[in-house]
């Protein structure tokens, strides 16, 4: 087990270090774009995932906290307040909306809860759309780079997961699967589900805003209500689902595979990724709900019992009445 | 003014109508099978499309394709029941809700591109010879197509409640809402019971998207509207209960209507999703669903 | 067991990494067969440098979405003319001392403002394009045109009204396209001319305005201008684009006793209005909806209640220009029907840049740009040139639904047919 951590440690550097070098050895916008692109759906995927994965409250409302971050950064942004303060205040507000919905919408328990974001962020799509109809600008578009805001994004992904990794090892993080596992368990136990569940969403909520915030840095033009389109929920919740919920690498997988599918199929013949994405996340819900992560164990513990079977034969040909293999 | 007003709210009242239409498949649906279906809309979308196709292509009249639009909305619903829904019949009751809402956003996804690429994403609408004919009562207008809705729900309502209450199936439907195991002890086929709401359920979201086509417009990103519009009517009327959803419909077209009057016409939509939350906070039983509903 | 997670985390992303960096599959080329001829413009030996192969044009176009039947107009024609151009062997660009053919790469945005930068954005640094050819609808311009200013990228565009984004300071903004002062004016001009009996005119307007930079822009300029031409603004009232019920805003004009209309819905929006207000039984004398008519399915959406509306799109396939038979003889090949109506403007925009790349002579982006800018030139819409703004002095004809066809009414030297008035 030590020695698989040390490996894990290394490969995780490893991928870090390629990703920071990544613009400096490719000087190619298209290819830092793509990567943008997959980092932004990382981290609305992995902000899903710590309510939806680990606390078990589908929320398909995950767009209004993207939106609201957004929001906030570039109304900010736009209109003179510094950036660092504008680029903050996008989690902030995000939070904020949390902590005032938290407290009813957990009222709602299971699918009403799901439904009832849903409403919401429709309801704040609508309302955003209304007041401002309007395109925003980046106000400082002549000087526009996109190496800050690769770095940006990375930034905060790797921020993201490694809260994530940290918050699922930690007593609330135990709290949290305990609430998702059965809420009236979990209160016998003395594990407020309120408690954990409105922790859950407040930390969703920050990095969603947070997301919002790069995306308000990154985009050149947008309308301010676009961040609240429903996609901006469901692809990153069928990402979760795809790579494998409640789990920290789950999200990740689903966002890359998301990202290359639609590389992939997407000029050539229209919206097939979307097709094909779709029908892969129904067979996961239906038959596999630990999704491609779940696979790759499944895979693995075939592998394994097989080798370990054919090392069982060799032993029994060889040393005959030796008991000695330990089996997993 | 006050005839402005007496205008707005019989236009509620028909669209109401609608509205209750398109959620009483979805309810339909929930009350037997316990699937959340929010693919419904897209279900929409389809019958929409069959009858727009067969009034551009065959020349047939929107309101003598509805037999149409009701059989392959009833064989589409019964292939997703087969090869989707059927599967998560076993779990229980909260995890089959949960999965089925995920499984029917992956299904809205799917439809929502396969109908982009075989019906483009130019909106569609049917328009007869006499879509503008009206008659007046009162000084208020009462156009056709907006009549029809009416009288098209209402006769649906009826064939729906002889089905449930005088067939065979009907009443196996209706044990099965009540107890599923005490049904399947029964000797009811529980598959088939779902198969057939399931079915039901998709044929009524076929005749309301006819109604759409002719009433509004149709195009491959309006399932999620349409969807909204009915889970807000079916929390509105009650989960299951079916006469509740046609008040449910009428109540958020009166809501819509009012708020265009009084507010302003683009926060109609907003005004039926704050009534739906707060219905969903005080009283997730619905308006009118009793306690244990 | 994390281990291998993490492997295959890392095999991901450099897969992706790969994928990325591996050309993207090469979108359909307009022409892929164009012959390339040499051409010795003097007798003297002069070296050229290699020419390349194609000169790249990047495009996002709305073919799907709300805005689909405006964009899939409006990509026929870029296809037509650069197919034309192309069989002539494509443009001469003195630098290499040869033509070269053109090729687009458009992709579809779905009428998404998002998906629309992004395709600008992949075009720019993969195809490496010397220049950008608008999609359609002036809420997608203003997406894309600050991609093209940021990249330093001519952009041409055209159904594309909005006169306020050519006020930011845009350098690289070019659209041969009527805009909103034009409209405004020419609406009231256009109906003062064709109804010459005062009072015969409508007099009470109903404004619809729809929520967007352009419709607010669009709606205050029909209201300033309605005044000095003799109308009466009785009804002003904004609404979001997508609203699906606006019998409210119809009643309410109704109770205004409003006979007149004008808005600037999108075409599903339009749609709406003209079927509700008929069931509503408002029947205005004249109702201008720009944009939202020059889908070519208008009149079997709309059917009886979309007849004698009227639009402004800057071209009409019976103007008679030079070149115009034979788009319209294609198009009757390709769609049984003379060229749609945007299809005219943005065949202009590849004649204008065609003449630009080859009076700057190079494919540097800068002297393209220079040269657009200096553009006087006869096309298929007329004699173009441009303001120092980027917006460009061009005809604004109007055109009307009449029996499910698109006829040029105004102004008179041009028409087709004559004037519908009131709508019956």
């Amino acid at each position: 087990m030590k020695k698989n951590n040390i490996i894990k440690l290394i490969l995780i550097i490893v991928v870090v270090a390629l990703l920071v070098v990544l613009p400096l050895v490719i000087k190619n916008d298209s290819t830092i774009n793509l990567v943008i692109l997959v980092l932004l759906y990382i981290l609305l995927a992995s902000s899903w995932n710590i309510l939806g994965g680990y606390t078990g409250q589908t929320n398909l409302g995950h767009a209004a906290f993207f939106g609201v971050g957004s929001l906030t950064t570039r109304l900010l942004w736009v209109n003179g307040v510094p950036f660092l303060l504008s680029f903050l205040a996008g989690g902030v507000v995000a939070v904020i909306l949390a902590l005032i919905i938290g407290a009813p919408a957990f009222k709602l328990r299971g699918v009403y809860f799901a439904i009832g974001t849903l409403a919401l962020a429709q309801m704040l799509n609508l309302t955003v759309g209304n007041i401002l109809p309007e395109m925003s600008y980046n106000p400082d578009l002549a000087n526009y780079q996109l190496l800050p805001r690769y770095y940006l994004f990375l930034g905060l992904t790797l921020i993201t997961i490694l809260t994530a990794a940290i918050l699922v090892k930690s007593r609330i993080g135990l709290g949290m699967m305990a609430v998702r596992e059965g809420e009236d368990a979990a209160e016998s136990l003395g594990i407020s589900a309120l408690k954990h569940k409105l922790i859950a969403l407040s930390i969703s909520a920050f990095f969603a805003g947070m997301a919002g915030a790069a995306f308000a840095y990154y985009h050149v033009s947008f309308y301010y209500y676009m961040p609240f389109g429903s996609e901006w929920t469901f692809d990153p919740m069928m990402m979760a689902y795809i790579g494998g919920t409640g789990t920290i690498i789950g999200p990740i997988i689903g966002a890359v595979f998301f990202v290359l599918l639609k590389q992939l199929l997407v000029w050539n013949v229209g919206e097939y990724h979307l097709i094909i994405f779709g029908t892969l996340f129904i067979l996961i819900v239906l038959f596999l709900p630990g999704g491609l992560v779940e696979i790759w164990q499944k895979f693995r513990t075939f592998l394994t019992k097989k080798t370990k079977r054919r090392k069982k034969v060799l032993l029994k040909a060889t040393i005959q009445n030796e008991d000695g293999i330990q089996r997993e | 003014m006050l005839q402005s007003l007496g205008q707005n709210l019989v236009f509620g009242l028909l669209v109401g109508a609608l509205y209750g239409l398109v959620a009483l498949g979805l309810s339909l649906i929930f009350g037997v099978t316990k699937f959340l279906n929010v693919a419904h809309g897209e279900l929409v979308m389809f019958g929409g499309y069959a009858s727009f196709y067969a009034f551009s292509m065959l020349g047939l009249d929107p309101f003598l394709s509805i037999p149409l639009t009701i059989i392959i909305l009833f064989v589409l619903g019964a292939i997703l029941y087969r090869l989707v829904f059927s599967r998560t019949i076993k779990l229980p009751e909260e995890s089959k809700i949960k999965n089925t809402l995920l499984v029917a956003f992956g299904l809205s996804v799917i439809f929502q591109n396969l109908a982009l690429r075989f019906f483009t994403a130019d909106e569609r609408g049917i328009t007869t010879s006499y879509f503008s004919q009206a008659f007046t009562l009162g000084g208020v207008r009462f156009p056709l197509p907006k009549v029809a809705i009416l009288v098209v729900t209402v006769i649906f309502l009826i064939i729906l409640q002889l089905i449930l209450k005088k067939t065979y199936t009907g009443k196996a439907i209706r044990a099965t809402t009540q107890n599923w195991e005490a049904a399947s002890l029964m000797g009811i086929d529980i598959h088939k019971v779902y198969l057939l709401s399931f079915a039901m359920g998709a044929a009524l979201a076929g005749v309301a998207g006819t109604l759409v086509a002719v009433n509004y417009s149709i195009q491959p990103s309006m399932g999620l509207g349409w969807t909204m519009k009915a889970l807000i009517v079916m929390v509105l009327g009650g989960l299951g209960n079916i006469p509740g959803t046609i008040i449910g419909g009428l109540i958020l077209g009166l809501t819509e209507s009012t708020t265009s009057f009084f507010i302003s016409s683009n926060y109609r939509e907003v005004a039926g999703l704050v009534l739906f939350l707060l219905v969903l906070i005080f009283r997730p039983q619905g308006l009118f669903g009793s306690k244990e509903a | 067991m994390k281990a291998r997670m993490s492997i295959m985390a890392l095999v991901v992303i450099i897969s992706l990494l790969l994928a990325s960096c591996t050309p993207a599959p090469t979108p359909t080329p307009v022409a892929t067969q164009a012959p390339l001829e040499t051409q010795a413009p003097t007798a003297t030996e002069v070296q050229y440098p290699p020419a390349p192969e194609y000169i790249e044009i990047g495009a996002s176009i709305p073919l799907t979405g709300k805005f689909g039947s405006l964009g899939s107009q409006v990509k026929v024609g870029y296809d037509y003319a650069i197919a034309d151009i192309n069989a002539d062997g494509g443009v001469y660009v003195a630098e290499y001392g040869t033509k070269i053919p053109l090729r687009l790469t458009a992709y579809d945005d779905e009428s998404d403002p998002t998906k629309a930068v992004s395709n600008l954005e992949k075009v720019f640094t993969e195809n490496n394009v010397v220049a950008y050819l608008g999609g359609a609808a002036s809420g997608m311009h203003a997406a894309t045109t600050a991609i093209a200013e940021k990249n330093k990228v001519p952009y041409l565009g055209v159904s594309f009204a909005w006169w306020n984004i050519h006020q930011r300071g845009y350098k690289y903004l070019f659209s041969p396209f009527p805009k909103s002062p034009d409209q405004a004016r020419d609406v009231f001009k256009a109906l003062n001319e064709l109804v010459p009996t005062k009072e015969e005119r409508p007099t009470n307007i109903a404004i619809f305005q729809e929520k967007t930079d352009w419709g607010n822009e669009l709606g205050g300029l029909f209201k300033a201008d309605a005044g000095p031409a003799g109308y009466t603004v009785a009804y002003y009232a904004e609404y979001a684009p997508g609203t699906t019920d606006f019998s409210t805003l119809i009643m309410e004009a109704q109770a205004a006793n409003a006979d007149m209309l004008l808005g600037m819905p999108n075409t599903p929006d339009g749609i709406a209005i003209v079927k509700q207000a008929a069931e509503l039984g408002w029947e205005p004398k004249f109702i201008m909806l720009v944009r939202a008519p020059d889908a070519a399915t208008w009149g079997e959406a709309t059917g009886t209640a979309g007849d004698s509306v009227t639009m402004f799109a800057g071209w009409h396939s019976g103007e008679n220009f030079d070149g115009i038979a034979e788009i319209n003889a294609k198009h009757q090949t390709d769609f049984s029907r003379p060229a749609d109506i945007l299809v005219g403007p943005a065949y202009a925009c590849v004649q204008i840049l065609a003449a630009g790349i080859e009076k700057a002579g190079t494919l540097d982006r800068d002297a393209i740009r220079d040269a657009i800018a200096a553009t006087e030139m006869m096309t298929v819409m007329g004699n173009v040139s441009f303001n120092a703004d980027g917006t460009g002095n061009v005809l604004n004809p109007l055109v009307q639904w009449q029996d499910g066809k698109m006829e040029l009414v105004w102004p008179a030297d041009q028409k087709t047919a004559d004037f519908v008035y009131p709508i019956p």
